[in-house]
């Protein structure tokens, strides 16, 4: 039996490859932090619960991605039922900083016609001595593009819950507002009051997906 | 001894070797060269050392921390125990008499060659076999490792993040600075520059990882140079990964075809195949299952090829699809990420047996191949569809805008216009005004013409007037003479009797007539008498009667022709008068002609005016809307010039862009090559702060020679001559370092 929850949002984790993301979000399901791990061959797939206010809860669904550009094909089908991305980058390496702009466009370019909220993370904040990247170039960044700047490392264990929580908060506040709905076909967000109990296969009526990748 | 065609050892490898490293490679990365197992006993003395290599293999089993339990040992589970059984024995045999026999074994007994691998290529015998499987004995590329070891590659960077992460819990690659992180970066590389249109694919590094493990780097490179071109991996890693694509459509249909039920549950669930199965493929299951089973499944693939993954990947699907239909999404990530990895470990051949019991037909595979194809390029197509409506949808966008503007210009021109009627409509009535006013003006021309006219006419008539005045007064001159006449003869005739007393005078001439008788009478009496004297002469008597008949006769033609002077008097009067009245007619019908005739000429000099005032405006509205149309016309071209100009600096800001991207690497790359550089001059400043420290010591040690003579030169000069030879070779081998 699972919690109850008000809603199930699904997020998306992109940014290059060897940033943090599967730390990150391990850190954030798992509670540990692992020195070093595979790297993502594909996508992988976390949830977790937060309660952004006390009696309310949100299931978060987390996509976890490769980050080498090759793997965009597989991954590039995730965004479109996604309502939240995470968009990372090293703040000990320039060039993940400069590739902040092209995921943004990846990302905005296959969600059509929906849109992800989305929240800028520099990660690895722990390594200030290695830092190549300044808070006021990211909050900027973040600024023109209309999105929070938060800084978090996995290692320490900074803000990493901050982070999902802000998101999962910027986006109960817009489906609560009504500019993001559930639709139906669409699994960024599910509304749910009941545990998710699965049905057996005779009572399934969706239609058959055409192959995405 | 056969020769199987490699440089074989007289004897056993030394005993030494096995111990040099805890790693179960045999084969280190000091070039040797390959060992050749000769199909006698000597070979079964070679398995006790192996077996010590298994014990140690065993001890590096540690706990998993990662998702895969990737530092179990890499023994392939039938040989799990520390005694080998007879069976085992003989399987080695076997095999190291298939290793030597391979041509006839592949050509010929292939059948049971799949039987054998199959079952499981013995551990120890896997380098060897999966060198032959992939026909990488003899390749040309093998030559070039080291060549291509000493280049640099793109790639290196992305290569060198991977490495850490790959096989992390492994003890040959464990640490920063461990062996097989070395081997692995060498082999990435030179990989990337042999074939450089697939570069460094993430999760590549496993499968030469697991090379790796069996043996020395340039075989494993010339095996995965196989692998890639010879076994589709090349088009799995490709940056387009298309390859993959088509194998998930693959999987899909024969996961649709023999599992359908689990098929329908996956997508109620939206549990998509990529996601479980990319790695899968791009893997092959090495950073799905653990290492033994993963192994087990490498062996088959080096013989049959990608088949195998498809049937291991639905032989679990089908092995878990009631456990699978029970859950959601979430729980089936659960399930594929804790649950089946561990499904196998103890039972691998039963996964194998369920594998082989996939139904797999290669000629539908092929079909289904072209039929991805077709998908693909219509899917190709349709995106370069969507591109080009989407920037048609741009650039009406833009001509909207523009339309917008001009239609907002227009607008403008409309008022522009209304105000220029009300303008034209103002003139127009001042026009009519004018005319009006020119009319009358012209009509008091006209009249002042008349006046004129009549002025010549009245004077014409003045000079007739007097004219026929001075005949009147003629006339009357004539007339005045005429009655003085008249006067006369009345006053001749007062002397005869008075015309008034007409009874009177008729008195009178009865009187005469009486007379007349009478004197008639007498005379005819006389006559009588005359004749009766004779005849004779009596005719003076007849004279005088006539005498007065005659006057008679001329009072009466004299008064006659007065009345006929009258008469005529009159008549010319009258004559006169008709002559007047009849110029007179003449005149005004003349007047009134030339009046006609001034209207018509003004009629139609007014017509022509207003012909003319309307040609005119005419021509200005022609005017006013050819202006208008060049107006429009220069807009639209500036317009578009400036559309042109918008296009240019937007290229203009990618260019700059890229420029600004390519100084900054280059900056990076100076900044590290003075990094280097300072570096290595730090170094180098180091090192000759050094020599100069030593080349002081040698100075005092020699005045110290100087002054304690002989007996301090023996213990000064070994300190001298050790350090200084190792500072030197220590100085020298840091310049070679430093000057590549």
């Amino acid at each position: 039996m699972e919690a109850i929850w008000l809603y199930q949002f699904r997020l998306i984790v992109i940014g290059d490859s060897t940033v943090g993301k599967s730390c990150l979000i391990r850190r954030f399901t798992e509670g540990r932090f692992a020195q070093v791990s595979d790297p993502t061959v594909g996508v992988d797939f976390f949830s977790r619960l937060v309660e952004i206010e006390p009696g309310k809860r949100v299931k978060l669904q987390i996509w976890d991605t490769a980050g080498q550009e090759r793997f965009r094909s597989i991954t590039r089908a995730y965004y479109r039922n996604s309502v939240g991305g995470l968009l990372l980058f090293d703040i000990t390496n320039r060039r993940s900083f400069q590739n902040v702009h092209d995921w943004l466009e990846e990302a905005r370019s296959h969600v059509q016609p929906h849109s992800i909220v989305f929240l800028l993370v520099g990660h690895k904040c722990d390594l200030e001595a290695q830092r190549q990247v300044t808070r006021q170039e990211a909050e900027k960044l973040a600024g023109a593009y209309g999105m929070r700047y938060v800084e978090t490392s996995a290692r320490d264990a900074i803000n990493v819950e901050h982070a999902f929580t802000e998101l999962t908060r910027d986006i109960f506040a817009l489906v609560r507002s009504g500019d993001i709905t559930i639709q139906e076909g669409w699994e960024g967000v599910k509304s749910g009051f009941v545990p998710n109990v699965v049905h057996s296969s005779e009572e399934v009526t969706k239609s058959d997906r055409r192959c995405l990748c | 001894m056969r020769r199987c065609g490699w440089p074989c050892y007289q004897g056993f490898p030394p005993h030494g070797q096995r111990g040099v490293r805890a790693s179960p490679d045999l084969y280190l990365s000091n070039n040797n060269k390959n060992l050749c197992f000769p199909p006698n006993c000597s070979f079964l003395l070679f398995v006790p050392s192996c077996r010590l290599l298994e014990a140690d293999s065993k001890s590096m089993r540690s706990m998993s921390g990662s998702r895969r339990n990737s530092g179990s040992s890499l023994v392939s589970s039938s040989s799990a125990s520390s005694n080998l059984s007879h069976l085992e024995e003989d399987t080695w045999i076997l095999w190291g008499r298939i290793v030597n026999e391979w041509e006839e074994w592949r050509r010929k007994k292939d059948k049971l060659l799949k039987e054998l691998i199959r079952k499981g290529i013995p551990h120890h015998f896997r380098a060897i076999v999966w060198q032959l499987l992939g026909n990488a004995t003899d390749m040309p590329v093998k030559n070039q490792y080291s060549e291509l070891l000493k280049m640099s590659s793109p790639c290196e960077k992305l290569i060198r993040r991977d490495i850490a992460r790959t096989y992390p819990e492994h003890e040959f690659f464990k640490g920063q600075d461990s062996l097989g992180q070395e081997v692995l970066f060498n082999v990435m590389k030179a990989y990337s520059l042999v074939d450089r249109e697939v570069g460094y694919c993430q999760g590549s590094a496993f499968i030469v990882g697991l090379l790796l493990m069996q043996m020395p780097e340039e075989e494993a490179f010339c095996v995965f140079v196989r692998l890639m071109q010879e076994y589709r991996l090349r088009e799995l890693f490709k940056p387009s990964m298309a390859e993959l694509g088509l194998c998930i459509y693959q999987f899909e249909y024969l996961l649709q075809e023999q599992l359908p039920e689990l098929n329908v549950h996956f997508r109620s669930q939206s549990f998509h195949t990529s996601m479980y199965a990319s790695s899968w493929f791009l893997t092959l299951f090495l950073t799905f299952l653990p290492l033994p089973v993963a192994t087990r499944i490498f062996d088959i693939f080096m013989y049959e090829g990608l088949e195998i993954i498809f049937r291991v990947g639905l032989a679990i699907l089908q092995y878990n699809q009631t456990d699978l239909i029970q859950l959601d999404m979430e729980g089936m990530s659960q399930h594929f990420q804790k649950v089946i990895p561990h499904q196998f470990d103890s039972c691998t051949d039963k996964l194998i047996l369920r594998a082989y019991q996939v139904k797999y037909n290669p000629k539908r595979m092929k079909k289904l191949e072209k039929e991805y194809t077709t998908i693909k390029n219509k899917e190709m197509e349709e995106q370069i569809e969507i591109k080009r409506l989407r920037t048609e949808n741009r650039l009406l966008k833009q001509r909207i805008e523009t339309l917008e503007k001009g239609q907002v210009t227009r607008a403008q021109e409309a008022e522009e216009n209304y105000v220029i009627k009300r303008e034209l409509a103002v003139v127009r009535q001042k026009c009519n005004a004018a005319n009006e006013s020119l009319e009358k003006a012209q009509d008091n021309i006209r009249e002042l013409q008349q006046q004129k006219y009549t002025e010549q006419f009245v004077s014409n008539l003045q000079n007739q007037l007097e004219q026929s005045k001075l005949r009147e007064a003629e006339l009357q001159g004539a007339l005045k003479e005429m009655q003085d006449k008249v006067l006369d003869l009345e006053k001749r005739s007062t002397c005869l009797p008075d015309e008034n007393n007409m009874a009177a005078l008729q008195e009178e001439v009865k009187q005469m007539k009486l007379r007349e008788l009478e004197t008639l009478h007498s005379f005819k009496e006389m006559q009588d008498s005359v004749t009766d004297t004779t005849g004779g002469g009596g005719g003076h008597w007849k004279e005088s009667p006539k005498k007065n008949a005659m006057n008679e006769l001329q009072d009466k033609l004299m008064t006659v022709r007065l009345r006929e002077a009258q008469a005529q008097a009159e008549l010319r009067e009258v004559k006169l008068k008709a002559l007047q009245l009849e110029s007179q007619n003449q005149i005004h019908s003349k007047l009134i002609g030339r009046n006609d005739q001034e209207r018509s000429a003004l009629q139609d000099r007014l017509q022509m005016l207003s012909n003319q005032n309307k040609g005119l405006q005419a021509q200005l509205n022609e005017m006013k809307r050819k202006q208008s149309e060049s107006d429009c016309k220069s807009k639209e071209e500036v317009m578009a010039v400036r559309l042109r100009e918008a296009d240019s600096m937007a290229a203009m800001a990618e260019l700059r862009q890229r420029i600004a991207d390519l100084e900054i690497q280059k900056e990076e790359g100076l900044i590290q090559g003075q990094l280097n550089h300072s570096d290595s001059r730090q170094y180098i400043n180091e090192l000759r702060d050094q020599i100069a420290e030593l080349k002081n010591e040698v100075r005092r040690t020699h005045q110290a020679a100087a002054v304690h003579d002989e007996t301090a030169l023996p213990f000064t000069t070994p300190l001298f001559s050790s350090t200084l030879p190792t500072c030197l070779s220590f100085f020298f081998f840091s310049r070679q370092r430093f000057s590549k």
